[in-house]
């Protein structure tokens, strides 16, 4: 799957890439200091292409390798452009306030990679950047320390997304996208979703459960007020209804692609993938906050991470000020997750502002208690409804 | 004596590989089959989903479905192919080879989304078809098992194909004067004399293309619109998603002793030796 990795990071945010060369040549570096690190090229090679790209001091900081000295803590996203966003945004105000250097890496922390680190007792990350679903599936795996909430503030995020294992970092949006010169009328809820008569057409779905169960129930007729409790069997006969008319995405990149090349109508999608479709569509493409699953990305904190759990929950601390938040949605869209952000986006940007007052009354809050929660069966409702919704799909 | 130390010098020289095949495979091979069966609790709780679980009897059942078509439509297909290049030209060879070698390197993502553009309902093929006037509204033949199977027979033409040209170049050209000699028809010379001479390319094709097609997950995911599911995909699931390692180890651990099994029965009716290529 690295290879959809690579799309995923290249398709994201194509404007950051075409505007700012210094960007891509960060990247670069980067991906250069880890090949160094990794043996796979030598010095010589190595500085030979930093000066190529003059950026020199960099690369030297970024150390190829002898990562995780005393006074550093590595940050891991997902590549690409993330790299610099969140260096601008989270990391430079940090080592501003503490002296402490910031290390992104873009590798991706995948929850399979986080697990084995600490397994093998040997950490090398401090702090990731995962979603709920993740942080559910590692903190059953016991892998992930809980959130110290007196140094990382409860009150500077919404109740529902201060989990005991992470804490939300930023938020995004499931919703529900159309392309309105395709779909005939414009649907204005999962009702419309579900109705194949009035709106032909492939629609798309995701992968996994979250976002899309909270679909299903309020298709069922609940409110978005009474998506919770999710009865998993119904919602997951809901989804067979219209199975043979859904494609399943599993990558962003892959959700936008069935926009542009026109094969689905309508798309329970990212309102990151709805806002960059829009755009490039000219205008064709829209969304409805109505009805749509605002969900967290979380910040996890690995067992045993080399910095130590205070400096990774002061890292997650200083992460909260607002106006960082702001930078990081100008940059990559991604919702800020301190409800006192909300005023300092820009106007022209709040509509794309999944945290926005108007735009979060609408919506449903993803409710990561619920998904800990044991079902019937003895396994835990996330665990149930992901293999439900798997076997759904086959 | 001089025997003792010849034998000495050939181990010392196998050594290497030896300890290469050891560290890096069947110690993480046997990694993989510790875990599962000790996760979650140690016994045979993972194989015992085998036969309980009716998700995975349906997944084995997609997959092993897939499996048989792939590999059968594959190697009709490619003796076809095979049989032509036997038969032309060296020149005309030669450019056969080259495409077929061609499509092999190009990337497996690249072809699934090939494939898409062609046959998406607005795709090449339904837009031709409508224009022709053959079809009112549009077949579905991607984002279905219909769709995963095209892509999946293109992805392994070349596996059948070279074997089997491999196998048929060798075969005596006189054998079938012959038989035509001694009175037999065209077909008769080809079923009763050439095909039961191509067999063992015939075989080493339908094992390549079979024990490959297990482990497919991206031609699935793409062209199946996620709703072709085989066990490699859910293996990588259980791996990386849900982190279930035990179902996954499990799982995997099945698929190669299945692999296996399947080689030793075929091993009794045909020598496998031969058929790969080692004489």
């Amino acid at each position: 799957m690295s290879l959809t990795k690579t799309l995923y990071e290249k398709d994201l945010y194509p404007e950051i890439e075409d505007n700012c060369d210094s960007d891509f040549a960060r990247d670069c570096v980067e991906i250069a200091s880890e090949r160094l690190a990794k043996g796979e090229i030598d010095r010589r090679t190595f500085m030979k292409a930093i000066a190529f790209l003059g950026a020199v001091p960099t690369a030297v900081a970024l150390g190829g390798g002898q990562a995780n000295a005393a006074g550093e803590i590595v940050i891991v996203n997902w590549g690409g452009p993330a790299v610099d966003a969140y260096q601008k945004a989270f990391g430079e105000p940090f080592e501003k306030a503490t002296g402490v250097k910031v290390v992104i890496d873009g590798t991706g922390p995948l929850g399979s990679k986080i697990r084995a680190m600490v397994e093998a007792n040997a950490v090398t990350w401090d702090v990731c950047d995962t979603g709920a679903g993740t942080t559910l599936v590692l903190a059953d795996a016991g892998v992930i320390e809980e959130i110290d909430y007196s140094i990382v503030d409860k009150s500077k995020v919404l109740p529902e997304f201060a989990f005991d294992h992470g804490v939300v970092n930023y938020m995004f949006s499931f919703i529900l996208a159309y392309n309105k010169e395709t779909v005939g009328k414009v649907p204005t809820g999962w009702a419309d979703f579900w109705n194949t008569a009035d709106f032909p057409g492939f629609r798309t779905m995701r992968k996994q459960p979250n976002g899309m169960m909270e679909a299903c129930m309020q298709a069922l007729g609940r409110s978005p007020k009474d998506v919770y409790p999710i009865d998993i069997d119904s919602a997951v006969d809901k989804f067979k209804e219209i199975k043979d008319d859904v494609i399943i995405w599993g990558s962003g990149s892959q959700s936008q692609q069935l926009f542009r090349e026109g094969e689905v109508v309508m798309g329970n999608i990212w309102h990151t993938r709805a806002n960059l479709l829009r755009r490039d569509m000219n205008g064709a493409v829209e969304w409805t906050w109505a009805g749509g699953c605002v969900a967290p990305g979380m910040w996890n904190v690995p067992k045993g991470n080399p910095a130590g759990k205070d400096t990774a929950m002061q890292f997650i601390a200083s992460s909260q000020d607002p106006a960082q938040q702001v930078e990081l949605f100008k940059i990559m869209g991604n919702g800020p997750a301190n409800p006192a952000a909300a005023d300092l986006v820009p106007d022209d940007l709040k509509a794309y502002d999944p945290g926005q007052p108007g735009n979060l009354s609408q919506q449903v809050p993803f409710n990561g208690n619920w998904y800990r929660e044991m079902h019937s069966s003895g396994k835990t409702n996330d665990q149930y409804s992901r293999e439900k919704w798997l076997e759904a799909q086959a | 004596m001089g025997g003792s130390s010849q034998q000495f010098r050939y181990w010392m020289l196998i050594l290497p590989a030896v300890a290469l095949m050891l560290i890096f495979y069947v110690f993480p091979l046997i990694q993989v089959l510790w875990i599962s069966v000790t996760e979650p609790v140690p016994g045979l709780g993972n194989y015992e989903e085998l036969f309980t679980s009716d998700f995975l009897h349906k997944i084995w059942w997609t997959t092993a479905r897939i499996c048989l078509l792939t590999t059968a439509l594959t190697v009709v297909l490619g003796y076809v192919v095979a049989f032509a290049m036997a038969h032309v030209e060296r020149q005309q060879m030669t450019m056969m080879m080259f495409c077929i070698l061609l499509t092999f390197w190009l990337s497996v993502l690249v072809r699934a989304f090939a494939w898409v553009m062609l046959l998406r309902t607005q795709g090449t093929i339904n837009e031709f078809l409508q224009f022709i006037g053959l079809i009112d509204r549009p077949l579905r033949l991607a984002r279905n098992e219909i769709g995963v199977v095209i892509g999946m027979v293109h992805f392994m033409l070349p596996l059948a194909i070279l074997p089997i040209y491999a196998n048929i170049r060798t075969i005596d050209a006189k054998y079938v004067s012959a038989a035509r000699g001694l009175g037999g028809s065209a077909i008769q010379a080809f079923l009763w004399v050439y095909l039961p001479l191509s067999r063992p390319g015939i075989i080493a094709a339908c094992m390549l293309v079979f024990v490959f097609s297990l482990g497919f997950f991206i031609t699935p995911a793409i062209l199946g619109g996620g709703k072709v599911v085989m066990i490699s995909e859910y293996i990588r699931v259980a791996f990386e998603e849900t982190l279930l390692w035990g179902k996954a180890t499990m799982l995997s651990s099945s698929l190669l002793f299945g692999v296996f099994l399947l080689l030793a029965i075929v091993g009794r009716f045909v020598d496998l030796r031969r058929v790969f290529g080692s004489s």
